[in-house]
């Protein structure tokens, strides 16, 4: 796909020197470090069992399982409203943008089209959810690679677009916000004028970051050329998201796939790549791309059509009997609900294919050769929650 | 000077040291999931300010901290992390539960892999609820463990007796 | 209008006819490992294939460009013995609900005959497009072969599919639990598994529902 760049060819090398260590007898040296489940560098319960040689890490394997809270068995017990409620907390950064697939999916399923009004603002929701996730992600980098002050610059300007996600739906986190056919309520009065200022904030803000991270030396030195990628073997891990468009693979299910329900096509926006596949160019693609949520946001604020946000759907909803699969470009990732349903209230199957899962799948492979330090901006870059993985 | 211990602490003294612990809290963020955001916003983000109580939130570790806020879900596979973190951290401890999921399993009351509350593995001093719980809801949580210290007989503790808070 | 109609019919036909060429290449590379398929027009294709063709499966749609591997996972057909579970065992064998005939067993779109099946999906970042598979597995052999030697993500989604269903994927290099802690017993996503907090108690949620003013002919109860 790219040519092959000297810091891909460095890490390529040093990645096959650590394979042929392995294959000599390697149990008699090193040491066994244990990113416990509880750390700071994990954004939640991650643990990484590294072997390491020096200070170079030989293997690196994640064991996942402490958030497991068993997504897939639960759904199938609750009706479509009460898993709508619940699966906004797989990726509990994004919330909205949990939701939105499995609507999806089930509307769908049921032939009905929420109206425009309705597809309008989910799809603004679903950049503002965006932005409050990856807004922190940036702080959340710097803080792990030792700047502390991107932490509280995040979080607090990501406090101007939870205000808004708030006030439009009542919950900071875990709106609960989207239905089958529509939306839950419209939009209070003057919320468009108040999102146009959160946007210019926001817009800030990725300056404010850019200064502080893309330009600082020490996170240059820290980022380039650490943990690269090849788009082929990002590919066949199902990589997904900003980690695959940083190896240069220009896709965006929002462009490229978007499921009816969302109108991206209203919008003026470009999808951003990079060729390097490193750390920095995760973290670059990331700041890209929330600048650009918030120019969509902007255009799709002026542009809402008026009108109802709920279509004609029956009070008790009982999907018909059908399977479906809607993925969409969350912030993580792709993230897509498979929806397995028999007629009833409750759905027979709900197979949940998260973003975060097949992100660090990749980190055995990624880590290899690779310093105990850099392992910790992989694992920031490749950029994970939890709750995404383990669900 | 073994006043604590023989149960002879002078009243004035103790709520001396009352006083000072109760505004010296450092607390060790056990943050599992969603409820580690607000407490990341409660503790970290300028706006829900959590110093201002006295509360540093930067312990090392829980062998440094006399607060542990458990924010998310436990599940069956965390819990002896979190017993082990538990008994790890010195007396005099405090352990609050923040969210549903700590509470009592929360949305996951059903699942085969969640403890259904963390009350099961650790005692709990203050529970706060929400899913999650608003970044001043565990302020709250705070002040109310703040006084429940101020009238603490820390003789009773120290023998080990159940602490009655009038 | 008329154009309009006729206009968005072609689209379909033609929607149709990319994913009609995408099986027919399909078909032709497996031979007869095409067991059956469901276009859905428009929106996707589903493909079932033999479980001895797995593999083949795997590589044929790798060398069609279907090369973004978005997941692997079961699907147990078996409608489940125990419903929602709304009602505590106390309850049950107090005041008993009049039992129920048992349903029958059906399978979804391409579906087999048999109580699990292996569902795969991949994706074409060329195309723009995406094909699920599904292979049947017989009930007293549950076994498959890996893809993780094709698709490397695969590995993981096997693992999980593994403890979550009890299905052998022969040939994987490290079937360990990826979520479940390693003493734990049973199959957590086999429709047979029961969750016990909802046989022990009641979902606490439960209310009276009363029937709305003048809409009660729209009411019905929402329990089990």
């Amino acid at each position: 796909m790219t040519a092959v760049s000297d810091p891909q060819s460095v890490s390529a090398l040093a990645a096959e020197a650590t394979d042929n260590r392995v294959n000599l007898d390697f149990e008699t040296e090193g040491m066994t470090l244990n990113m416990g489940p509880q750390h700071p560098a994990t954004h939640g319960t991650l643990r990484i069992i590294a072997k390491l040689d020096g200070e170079q890490v030989i293997s690196a394997e994640p064991v996942c399982g402490y958030m497991h809270r068993g997504y897939e068995k639960l759904t199938e017990v609750r009706t479509y409203p009460q898993i709508n409620a619940l699966i906004n907390r797989i990726d509990w950064l994004g919330s909205f943008a949990n939701e939105v697939p499995f609507i999806l999916a089930a509307e769908k399923l049921m032939g009905v089209e929420a109206p425009p009004r309705a597809q309008w603002i989910r799809t603004i929701l679903f950049e503002m959810s965006r932005i409050a996730n990856i807004s922190l992600f940036l702080g959340d980098f710097g803080l792990q690679l030792g700047g502390m002050t991107a932490g509280f610059y995040a979080f607090r300007d990501r406090e101007w677009v939870l205000n808004q996600i708030e006030s439009a739906t009542g919950g900071r986190f875990h709106p609960n916000f989207d239905r089958i056919g529509g939306l839950k309520d419209d939009l209070p009065k003057g919320w468009i004028e108040s999102s146009h200022l959160a946007m210019a904030r926001l817009l800030a803000f990725c300056d404010e970051m850019e200064d502080l991270l893309i330009g600082n030396e020490i996170f240059q030195a820290r980022t380039r050329g650490i943990g690269v990628i090849p788009a082929e073997v990002g590919l066949s891990y199902g990589l997904s998201g900003a980690n695959l468009r940083a190896s240069g693979v220009d896709w965006d299910l929002r462009r490229d796939s978007c499921p009816p329900g969302l109108v991206y096509d209203k919008a003026d926006w470009k999808v951003w790549t990079h060729p390097d596949g490193d750390c920095f160019a995760r973290t670059w693609v990331r700041l890209q791309e929330t600048r650009e949520a918030a120019k969509i946001v902007t255009q799709l604020l002026d542009t809402i059509p008026s009108g109802p946000v709920m279509a004609k759907v029956p009070r008790i909803i009982k999907v018909p009997e059908g399977e479906a699969y809607v993925a969409t470009e969350n912030p993580l990732g792709e993230m897509g609900y498979y929806v397995v349903s028999k007629g009833d209230l409750v759905p027979f199957r709900v197979k949940i294919r998260s973003a975060s899962f097949n992100n660090i799948s990749i980190v055995p492979w990624v880590a290899r050769g690779a310093y105990v330090p850099d392992l910790i901006s992989i694992l920031g870059s490749l950029y994970f929650i939890l709750g995404d993985i383990d669900r | 000077m073994g006043l604590v211990e023989k149960g002879k602490l002078p009243k004035p003294l103790a709520k001396l040291l009352n006083v000072s612990r109760k505004y010296s809290i450092w607390a060790y963020q056990w943050g599992l999931a969603c409820c580690a955001i607000e407490m990341g916003a409660a503790f970290a983000s300028p706006r829900y300010d959590v110093m201002r109580l006295g509360v540093i939130p930067f312990p090392a570790s829980p062998r440094q901290a006399d607060l542990v806020v458990i924010a998310g879900t436990v599940t069956d596979k965390l819990a002896p992390a979190v017993v082990r973190l538990y008994e790890q951290m010195p007396d005099p401890k405090y352990v609050i539960s923040m969210g549903s999921c700590a509470n009592c399993g929360g949305p996951y009351w059903d699942s085969y892999s969640v403890t259904k509350g963390v009350d099961q593995l650790i005692p709990v001093d203050v529970y706060v609820p929400g899913c999650p719980p608003r970044p001043e809801a565990l302020l709250e949580g705070i002040i109310l463990l703040q006084e429940r210290i101020a009238h603490e007989d820390m003789s009773q503790r120290w023998k080990g007796e159940a602490s009655v808070v009038g | 209008m008329s154009s309009a109609e006729t206009e968005t019919a072609e689209i379909e036909v033609a929607a149709d006819e990319v994913r009609e060429a995408v099986l027919a290449e399909l078909k032709a590379r497996l031979g007869d490992g095409v067991v059956d398929s469901h276009i859905r027009a428009g929106d996707d294709l589903w493909v079932r294939v033999h479980r001895d063709h797995w593999l083949d499966t795997a590589q044929a749609a790798r060398a069609m460009g279907y090369r973004f591997f978005d997941f692997i996972s079961a699907i147990d057909w078996l409608p489940s013995p125990f419903g929602r579970d709304m009602d505590a065992q106390e309850d049950l064998v107090v005041d008993p609900p009049a039992p129920k005939e048992p349903v029958p067993m059906t399978t979804g779109y391409a579906g087999g005959d048999t109580r699990f099946q292996v569902l795969a999906r991949l994706y074409s970042v060329t195309h723009g497009m995406g094909i699920t598979f599904k292979a049947d597995l017989p009930d007293d052999d549950l076994s498959i072969a890996t893809w993780s030697a094709v698709f490397a993500g695969a590995n993981w989604h096997e693992r999980e599919a593994r403890e979550m269903f009890g299905i052998t994927f022969v040939g994987h290099p490290n079937p360990i639990n990826m979520y479940l802690p390693t003493d734990f017993v049973g199959h957590p996503l086999r429709k047979d598994f029961p969750l016990l907090s909802r046989r022990v108690r009641p979902w606490p949620g439960i209310v009276d529902v009363e029937p709305l003013p003048g809409g009660a002919a729209e009411e019905e109860e929402e329990e089990s």
